[in-house]
C-alpha cells in the first residue's frame, strides 16, 4: 500500500492514477469505489480480444480534505493512453452524480452547512479522450460526463488537476474546460486536438508534433496559465497539487463561478475578445502572445526556474 | 650515381587533381569560397566516374547539403562511384545508388536506412564491399580505400579554407588527412563563412573548396535519453551492474554504449553508487559522447576525464564549462575526435557495456535482423578484447585471472582481459525474446549475400551478461558447456531460458558463475525510479545549473 507521507514530495508527473487519488486528499481518507477488486471491465475490449484493466484505467472514490468531502476521479495514462470508454466514463459519471446526490441529501438534512462542509469533485486528467475501440459508447460517456458537470454547476464545485504525462486532450479537453477551476503544473498539457492529430491533418509545417518544446509552449502549463486557460500553476509534486485543492475546497460556489473560463455571456464575450486578438495579431508562436501580455523577455520565460516564472510572469488580459 | 626511374611519371595523381581543379577554377568566388548555387557544377568538375568518394556523416553531424548536390550531378558523366563512408543514415546517401550515380559501398553504420541498404544489396543497386567498424574503415582510408574526393562538413570556415569543426569534429580529421595527403580533393560545406575562426581544426591548405550551405548541417541528438522513460526494471539491472561488475572489479575506465540501461547506471551513480561507497573507485575515466544523463555524476565529482567521439546537441555550454573533465581547445570549446576516442575505447578502456537485440545460446550477439543491414559503428571496437593491449590495470587483470582456460594457450604467463558486458531484459523491444537459438544475422547473411553473419560481439569476447534474472560471469566458465548453462540460467522465460536445469543453475550460483539479485544482496523492491538522480529532462537542466540546453524534441515544459 502506498505510503501517503512518502507520496507527498514525489513528482505528480510520475505518480500513478491511484497514487494521485490517494495523495490528493488527507492521509488515510481515500476509499476507492468500483475498484479493481470489483473487476468492472470493458466489454468492448474483451470482444476485440484486447487486454482489460480491472479498473478500466480510471480510479474513482471518496476522501476528505479538512472538513470537505472530496469525490475523486483519476485517469491512468498507462492503460490505453488514459482513453475513456463505456466503463471508465460510467465511473466518472456516477462519481459526479453521487457527489451531487450527496450534496442534495446533506443540504436537505443540514440546511446550516458551511461551504467548507459541502462536497467537491476533483478530476485528475490523463487522457487523449475517447477510447477509439469503444467509439460511440466512449463518445456517449463524454456527453454524459458533460451533462453531470452542468448538473453539478452552482452546487458541487468541480476542480480539474492536470500534470500527468498524457495531459488532457480530445473530448476530455472539452470536459476539463467545462470544470470550475483548473490547476496545472508546467508539465501538464491541455488541448482539444492532440499534437499528432494536428500534424496529421494540417501537415508538419503547421504543427510539428515531434518538436516537444513547440508542443509544450502551445499546450503546456506555462502557456495555459498565461492565457488564463488554467487558473493555477503549481510545482510538480503531489503535495503542491493537494495544497492548491485544499485552498479551493472550502470556498463558496460563487467563487468557483468567478474562476470559470466559460459559461456565461460575459465569459463568452471575453473568449471572443481573445479570438479577435488572435485574428489581429496573427501570432507565429505562443511566445508572441506572451510578449503581448506584457512579458518583456517572453522567450526567456520558457526556461526560467518555476519560482522565477511565477514571480515575473504577466498573464494575458483582454 | 643517379638511378633511373623505371616509371616515367610519379605524379599522375597530382596531375589528375590539378586538371580537375583547373576545370573547377571559374567557379571560385573569393579565395576558396564556392557559392552554394555552384556546388553541383563544382562536383561535376572534380569528380570522375568510378571515383572513390567519401561523404562525411556519422551518426551525429552530416554533410547533408553536399550529399543532396551529389545526387543532382549529370549521371551520364558521373556514375559507378565507390562510396566509402562511416555511415549512410540519410535518404540522400541511398538515393545515390537508386539514381545510378554510385555503385559500390564500404561503410560502418546504416542506421535509419538499414532496410534500404538490405533491399539495394538484394536487387543489385549496391555492390557491398564490407561492413566495418569505424577504426577498421578509417584504417582502410590509409591503405586501400583512400578517397579521391571527400565531402566534409564544419561549423565555420574562412576564405583560406581553414575549418572550425569544434564540438563536432568527429571524423573530419581522419577523412581530410587520408584524402589530402594522397593528392585528393577536399570540399567542405560549412554553416558560416567568417573572417576569423574561433580556432583552426583543419588547416586551410588541406581544403580545396568551402561552401556556405543554405541550411546548417543536420545533426542528430542520438545519445540523449530522457530519464522519464527509464523503467524500474532497467534500474534493477543498473543496480546489479554497479554492485556485481563495476564495484566487484573496480572498473575505472570504460565506454557506455547507447541506451536506457547505461543511462540508468549513469543516473544512479550519485545515489546507489554513492551508497555502495564506489565514488572515486569506479567510472573515473570515460570514453563517451557528452551524455546528458552523465551530468549529475559529473556534478557530484565522480568523473576525472571524458573524451568524446562527437558532440551531443545541447551539451555545448555545459561541456565548455567543465574543462577539467572534457577535452577543450584553446578557444574554450570541446574538440571531439572519433578516431582517437575509438582508439582509447579499444585499447585504453577496461570495460565496454551496452545492449543488443539478440544473444544466441553461445553468447554471440547482434543487432542485425533479417531485412536490415545496419552495421555496428564502433561497438565491436570496444566490445572486444584488444589483443594488442599490454598495460595492466586492476579490473583488466582480475577479469583475466578469473579465466579458467587462460593457461591452455599462454601457459603460466598471466594476461588480463577486457570486460565486455551486455545488459539486456530477457524480452526486449516489442516483447521479442533476446535470447535465441540462432541469431537473425544468419538469415540476413543469406538474404544479403554476405559471406559471414554480421555479429556485433563474438562470444569469446563477451565476459558478462546482465538480465533481470541475474548476472552470468561468462569469464568464469571453463568450457562451452558451462558457458551455455550460465547463459540459460539468466535467460528467464525465453525458450533458451526454459531449458535451464534447476540443479545446474544451483551449482553455477554456488560457484559464483551466476548471481541473482539476492545473491548480490540487492533487494529488487528498491529498484524504483526514486533512485534516479534526475527523473526528467528538466532535472538534468537544473543539475547543470542551466548550462544544458535540451533539443526541442526533449523539452516537456
Amino acid at each position: 500500500m502506498t505510503n501517503w507521507q512518502n507520496l507527498q514530495p514525489r513528482s505528480f508527473l510520475e505518480a500513478s492514477a491511484r497514487d494521485r487519488a490517494i495523495g490528493l486528499v488527507d492521509e488515510g481518507s481515500f476509499t476507492e469505489l468500483a475498484g479493481p477488486f470489483d473487476r468492472v471491465t470493458s466489454p468492448h475490449l474483451e470482444l476485440l480480444g484486447d487486454a482489460v484493466a480491472f479498473d478500466d484505467g480510471i480510479v474513482t472514490g471518496i476522501g476528505r480534505i479538512g472538513k470537505t468531502p472530496v469525490f475523486v476521479i483519476s485517469q491512468e495514462g498507462k492503460f490505453i493512453g488514459g482513453s475513456v470508454g463505456e466503463i471508465g466514463g460510467a465511473k466518472m459519471v456516477n462519481t459526479i452524480k453521487t457527489a451531487i446526490d450527496f450534496h442534495d441529501d446533506l443540504v436537505a438534512k443540514y440546511p446550516d452547512l458551511t461551504d467548507e462542509e459541502k462536497p467537491v469533485v476533483v478530476i485528475s486528467f490523463e487522457t487523449g479522450g475517447v477510447r477509439l475501440h469503444e467509439a460511440n459508447a466512449g463518445l456517449l460517456a463524454h456527453a454524459e460526463v458533460m451533462d453531470q458537470l452542468q448538473k453539478a454547476r452552482g452546487k458541487v464545485p468541480v476542480i480539474a488537476v492536470i500534470g500527468s504525462k498524457v495531459g488532457g486532450f480530445g473530448g476530455m479537453g472539452f470536459v476539463a474546460a467545462a470544470t470550475d477551476a483548473i490547476i496545472m503544473s508546467e508539465f501538464g498539457r491541455l488541448g482539444l486536438t492532440g499534437p499528432e492529430v494536428i500534424e496529421q491533418e494540417m501537415g508538419k509545417e503547421e504543427f510539428d508534433a515531434s518538436d516537444r518544446a513547440l508542443v509544450y509552449r502551445t499546450t503546456g502549463g506555462r502557456h495555459k496559465y498565461i492565457m488564463g486557460d488554467a487558473n493555477f500553476l503549481v510545482q510538480d509534486t503531489v503535495e503542491a497539487f493537494r495544497k492548491q485543492v485544499a485552498e479551493l475546497a472550502p470556498l463558496p460556489v460563487a467563487d468557483f463561478e468567478a474562476m470559470r473560463r466559460i459559461g456565461s455571456p460575459e465569459k463568452v464575450e471575453n473568449q471572443l475578445r481573445l479570438v479577435a486578438l488572435a485574428a489581429e495579431m496573427q501570432p507565429k508562436d505562443a511566445v508572441d502572445v506572451w510578449a503581448k501580455a506584457g512579458n518583456e523577455n517572453a522567450a526567456g520565460l520558457l526556461d526560467v526556474p518555476f519560482a522565477e516564472f511565477m514571480s515575473t510572469v504577466k498573464r494575458l488580459s483582454v | 650515381m643517379t638511378q633511373h626511374d623505371t616509371r616515367k611519371d610519379w605524379r599522375t595523381r597530382a596531375a589528375d587533381t590539378a586538371a580537375r581543379k583547373e576545370a573547377a577554377a571559374p567557379l571560385f568566388a573569393k579565395g576558396k569560397e564556392v557559392l552554394a548555387k555552384d556546388t553541383v557544377a563544382l562536383l561535376e568538375a572534380v569528380i570522375r566516374a568510378g571515383d572513390v568518394i567519401n561523404i562525411e556523416g556519422n551518426n551525429q553531424k552530416q554533410a547533408d547539403f553536399l550529399a543532396d548536390c551529389l545526387n543532382q550531378v549529370d549521371k551520364s558523366k558521373i556514375h559507378d562511384l565507390h562510396m566509402v563512408q562511416s555511415a549512410v543514415p540519410l535518404k540522400s546517401h541511398l538515393d545515390l545508388f537508386d539514381n545510378g550515380i554510385a555503385k559500390k559501398l564500404d561503410f560502418a553504420f546504416g542506421g535509419p536506412q538499414a532496410a534500404r541498404v538490405a533491399e539495394f544489396i538484394d536487387n543489385g543497386k549496391i555492390q557491398l564491399g564490407a561492413i566495418h567498424t569505424y577504426l577498421e574503415l578509417f584504417g582502410r582510408y590509409f591503405l586501400d580505400l583512400t578517397p579521391r574526393v571527400s565531402l566534409v562538413c564544419a561549423y565555420k570556415a574562412d576564405r583560406k579554407g581553414n575549418l572550425y569543426t569544434g564540438f563536432n569534429t568527429e571524423d573530419t580529421p581522419v577523412i581530410v588527412e587520408a584524402t589530402k595527403f594522397k593528392d585528393g580533393i577536399v570540399i567542405a560545406q560549412v554553416n558560416e563563412i567568417v573572417d576569423e575562426l574561433p580556432r583552426v581544426d583543419i588547416p586551410g591548405d588541406w581544403v580545396d573548396a568551402v561552401i556556405e550551405s543554405p541550411k546548417p548541417f543536420f545533426i542528430e541528438p542520438l545519445f540523449t535519453r530522457d530519464p522519464a522513460n527509464i523503467t524500474d526494471n532497467q534500474i534493477l539491472l543498473a543496480m546489479m551492474c554497479l554492485k556485481g561488475i563495476y564495484g566487484e572489479y573496480g572498473v575505472t575506465s570504460m565506454n557506455h554504449g547507447i541506451g536506457f540501461l547505461t543511462s540508468a547506471i549513469e543516473l544512479i551513480l550519485p545515489t546507489y553508487g554513492a551508497e555502495l561507497g564506489l565514488k572515486g573507485k569506479i567510472c573515473t575515466h570515460m570514453i563517451i559522447n557528452p551524455h546528458p544523463t552523465m551530468i549529475p555524476a559529473i556534478e557530484e565529482g565522480w568523473v576525472e576525464a571524458i573524451h568524446c567521439f562527437g558532440g551531443e546537441l545541447g551539451m555545448e555550454d555545459y561541456v565548455a564549462s567543465r574543462p577539467d573533465v572534457f577535452f577543450i581547445g584553446p578557444d574554450g570549446t570541446l574538440r571531439s575526435n572519433r578516431a582517437f576516442a575509438q582508439t582509447a575505447g579499444h585499447y585504453a578502456a577496461d570495460m565496454f557495456i551496452g545492449g543488443t537485440l539478440q544473444i544466441d545460446k553461445y553468447g554471440n550477439s547482434s543487432t542485425a535482423t533479417a531485412g536490415r543491414v545496419a552495421g555496428f559503428g564502433g561497438a565491436p571496437n570496444m566490445g572486444c578484447d584488444p589483443k594488442g593491449r599490454r598495460h595492466p590495470s586492476g579490473a583488466w587483470l582480475k577479469c583475466g585471472e578469473e579465466l579458467p582456460s587462460l593457461d591452455s594457450l599462454t601457459g603460466s604467463v598471466p594476461r588480463g582481459k577486457r570486460l565486455v558486458v551486455q545488459g539486456v531484459e530477457t524480452f526486449g523491444e516489442g516483447r521479442k525474446p533476446v535470447f535465441v537459438d540462432e541469431l537473425d544475422a544468419w538469415k540476413l547473411a543469406k538474404s544479403a549475400n554476405l559471406d559471414i553473419p554480421p555479429v556485433m560481439i563474438y562470444g569469446d569476447d563477451l565476459t558478462h551478461i546482465v538480465t533481470e534474472e541475474g548476472i552470468a560471469y561468462l569469464n568464469r566458465c571453463k568450457d562451452m558447456e558451462t558457458r551455455m548453462a550460465a547463459i540459460r540460467a539468466v535467460a528467464g522465460f525465453t525458450e533458451i531460458g526454459l531449458t535451464a536445469k534447476p540443479e545446474e543453475t544451483k551449482a553455477l550460483r554456488e560457484a559464483g558463475i551466476v548471481k541473482t539479485p539476492s545473491d548480490l544482496g540487492i533487494d529488487p523492491s528498491r529498484a524504483t525510479r526514486d533512485l534516479l538522480a534526475a527523473k526528467n529532462m528538466r532535472d538534468l537542466v537544473t543539475w547543470s545549473g542551466g548550462l544544458y540546453n535540451p533539443p526541442a524534441r526533449f523539452r516537456n515544459w
